[in-house]
């Protein structure tokens, strides 16, 4: 099961953090993992090559299953702005994920 | 710090056969728990994690499970520890602005 939780902070969200495994299929051919994963990582990517932000990214690449990103606090309109839109479309299609396939997929909001 | 796109990042690694498996306790909710820039108070927990995957640095202490908290109230600050290790401080504002 993956477990997706968004932190909203001020009118914004200021983090996410995805861990688990999908498990709804063998190795190489589990399409729920591949779904999180390509939404999880064009976001962080698309946060840094995009949106220019300095996010700060914690994933255990070697064993997979763990991915955090935090934004700095205070960032520039322009960036903020991509960004929130970024993140907001990242969550809009989890949440969709989840929705779909809710055995392998936990979507969760938190706030301060 | 960009990611490799790898389709099977949330899936488990090859080798996992199919056995009686489909149980799953919940998630932890490890990791990050202030992030880097952020003020915190004393006794603030900054990172939960089991061994020391991030290591206590200035003004940081490490609980009985790992996780690491501030003991003086400051700026959190995630820095590089030797070559391949990262460690967490906390600067009081005063010493963060005189540097």
């Amino acid at each position: 099961m993956i477990h997706a939780t968004f932190h909203h902070g001020a009118n914004r969200i200021d983090s996410f953090q995805i861990t688990g495994h999908a498990d709804s299929g063998e190795y190489g051919q589990d399409i729920v993992c591949a779904a999180v994963s390509v939404l999880a990582i064009t976001t962080v990517n698309s946060l840094q090559r995009i949106a220019k932000i300095p996010v700060q990214v914690d994933n255990r690449d070697q064993e997979g299953g763990f991915l955090e990103v935090h934004l700095p606090p205070k960032l520039e309109a322009t960036a903020e702005l991509k960004g929130q839109t970024l993140l907001q479309s990242f969550a809009d299609g989890l949440r969709d994920v989840a929705t779909n396939y809710a055995d392998f997929v936990k979507f969760a909001e938190t706030k301060d | 710090m960009l990611m490799n796109m790898n389709l099977q990042f949330f899936s488990h690694h090859k080798g996992g056969g199919s056995t009686a498996n489909g149980r799953d306790s919940a998630g932890r909710r490890l990791g990050t728990k202030a992030a880097d820039g952020s003020t915190v108070t004393g006794g603030s927990i900054l990172y939960r994690q089991r061994g020391t995957h991030i290591y206590p640095g200035v003004n940081v202490g490490r609980g009985g499970d790992d996780t690491l908290f501030a003991k003086v109230a400051g700026v959190v600050k995630f820095e590089r520890l030797g070559r391949d290790k990262r460690q967490v401080s906390v600067y009081p504002v005063t010493e963060e602005v005189a540097k």
